[in-house]
């Protein structure tokens, strides 16, 4: 009895924690230009007038809204779990195998519909041999995306740089962008 | 999260307990439906066509054939013309069927691929046709008096599976009601008594409904499957089986033997079980792309494709002797085929990693010979720049 009593009282404080989340202002920024993180270990150039979300875990950021156009910058160590896939990293990986890693967890999410990979080939990013692919699916909602992965292992960590907009009028719009962005990329020693 | 869902389930079971009687369809008076029933068929079509649409139906036009034709030996005529019964299969590595109101079944590759004959496939397309015929989505959903709060909650339970919650919400509140949580527990087992009637009716060995969900549960069990969906639930399958077992000892305890045809069965799905243990391999389940590939080399011991993929699970895995074990198997898929180009690319890769370019470079270069093509040539290519450079003093 008392361990149900437990675990109400567990439940009541999760829905708290969960409103109380749901209520604090979650604060955009607006970004442009030189951005670095020493925590990332990273610097990029920004394209004015973009939007970062308040996001912890990675740098995203748009300018029309995430469900139109996106930027997502992302440092994980290559040991973290993936989402779709059980596969892992490894930091001995040729960019071949870790493109084919990324993108089976992108393939296997079952909310990217009519998956299609256009291209795949090697790519380097910040002097550092990594891959470049590009690929479309479809949202539940019916919207088509077309995506593009860069991706580098350099040490113990993997970075992703995606461009993910929907495919009519918005991919064309910003993609230059985007390239301009993952040339200015670099690692930055710590 | 593991509480959520626990206590989620308690709530749907609670509300989802007492059933409200209908009458099944047998076919025997014309079919009316009722006024609720109507809306839960045309929310159905609504939901089958985003399922169409998605890209994750399963082409293959001699299996789905062979599939439909199993489904349409288990019911009488007479109900076949009053429910138009249509077996699709889905591309999904994950244990899951589940069927809608007005006769549309899906059936996931991963749970067909893990089948051992037909007599299984009939035993599992029975109990899903059953829900259909005795109106258990009707019922279900009479009886849940809040279904919204019932099934928000069930959609913030889903969450926590990543991306199952999302195929959940894809396939609709129907979909999500037979596919993840199933039907009541009374209602699922009548599913299971009327289903083995149709199986035995149909001349199948009914020792068969039994032995899939062994199989099923063995494989959950071992491979510490954690799936929301109905067929991937180990107290769900348990349940299955005691209840076979409860008829096979009771009712059918004479009826020994009957129909498993087993060789038409691994001839149809052959295909399919490749292609879905390249899902399963995606998906980082290993042991099940292995296990795929084994059951392939069961039957077809010069099976070049199986081959390949079992040094790809090797390869992918990495782990200890995996090497080994992917060279050998590489090595085997192209002394059966040597026009076979992937493995020369495969095999290539791990003489790379082991520090042998010269073999390395040469099998790169038969794997572009032979793959005009290549999808991966500039990746390839750049292996064979790599394997060609001489290498310091």
């Amino acid at each position: 009895m008392q361990q149900k009593r437990g675990a109400v009282k567990k439940f009541i404080l999760f829905v708290m924690v969960v409103l109380l989340v749901g209520c604090a202002t979650w604060k955009w920024t607006r970004v442009g230009g030189f951005h670095s993180s020493d925590s990332e270990s990273y610097s990029v150039e920004l394209p004015d007038g973009w939007m970062q979300a308040p996001s912890g875990d990675y740098l995203l950021i748009t300018k029309d809204g995430v469900a139109l156009q996106n930027i997502v910058i992302e440092k994980r160590g290559v040991d973290a779990d993936l989402a779709n896939t059980k596969k892992k990293l490894k930091k001995d990986m040729l960019p071949q195998e870790a493109a084919e890693v990324i993108l089976d967890g992108v393939s296997s999410n079952p909310a990217n519909l009519n998956f299609e990979l256009l291209e795949n080939h090697p790519a380097t990013i910040s002097g550092l041999p990594g891959f470049k692919a590009v690929l479309a699916y479809k949202t539940k909602g019916g919207l088509k995306i077309k995506a593009v992965y860069y991706g580098v292992l350099a040490g113990e960590s993997f970075y992703g740089l995606y461009y993910r907009a929907a495919q009519r009028y918005y991919f064309d719009k910003d993609a230059e962008t985007f390239e301009k962005v993952v040339q200015s990329f670099k690692l930055v020693k710590t | 999260m593991k509480f959520l869902y626990v206590l989620s389930l308690v709530c749907l079971a609670v509300t989802g307990c007492a059933t409200t009687a209908v009458e099944p369809i047998a076919g025997h008076q014309p079919l009316a439906l009722h006024d609720d029933e109507k809306r839960i068929w045309a929310r159905s079509a609504e939901e089958e066509k985003v399922l169409l649409k998605s890209g994750l139906v399963y082409e293959d036009a001699a299996l789905q054939a062979y599939v439909n034709g199993v489904a349409q030996r288990l019911q009488p005529p007479e109900v076949l013309d009053q429910v138009p019964f249509k077996i699709l299969l889905l591309k999904n590595s994950y244990l899951n069927a589940f069927a809608y109101p007005n006769g549309m079944v899906f059936v996931h590759t991963g749970i067909v691929a893990r089948m051992e004959n037909e007599a299984q496939l009939a035993a599992l397309l029975a109990h899903e046709m059953t829900h259909t015929t005795y109106r258990h989505a009707l019922s279900s959903f009479r009886d849940i008096k809040n279904k919204t709060a019932a099934l928000s909650t069930m959609s913030v339970v889903l969450m926590g599976f990543g991306g199952i919650g999302t195929l959940a919400s894809a396939l609709g509140t129907i979909g999500t009601l037979a596919s993840v949580s199933g039907y009541s527990r009374q209602l699922e087992t009548e599913a299971d008594i009327e289903g083995l009637k149709l199986v035995v009716q149909a001349g199948y060995d009914p020792e068969e409904a039994k032995c899939i969900f062994t199989l099923l549960k063995k494989e959950v069990e071992e491979e510490k499957i954690r799936e929301p969906f109905f067929f991937g639930s180990h107290p769900r399958l348990q349940e299955r089986i005691d209840n076979y077992d409860a008829l096979l000892n009771g009712e059918y305890k004479d009826r020994k033997g009957g129909v498993k045809n087993e060789e038409i069965f691994i001839t149809m799905t052959y295909q399919l079980v490749l292609d879905n243990a390249v899902l399963d391999l995606r998906a980082g389940r290993f042991s099940s792309a292995e296990r795929a590939a084994q059951k392939i080399l069961k039957t077809k011991p010069d099976d070049k494709k199986a081959y390949y993929l079992l040094g790809e699970t090797a390869r992918q895995r990495g782990q200890q002797d995996d090497t080994v074990k992917a060279i050998s198997s590489f090595e085997k898929a192209i002394a059966l085929d040597s026009s076979y180009p992937d493995p020369y690319k495969s095999l290539g890769l791990v003489r790379l990693k082991m520090g042998e370019k010269p073999e390395a470079k040469k099998l790169f270069e038969s794997y572009l010979a032979l793959q005009k093509d290549a999808p991966d040539r500039a990746y390839v290519e750049a292996y064979i720049r790599e394997c060609s450079k001489k290498e310091a003093p």
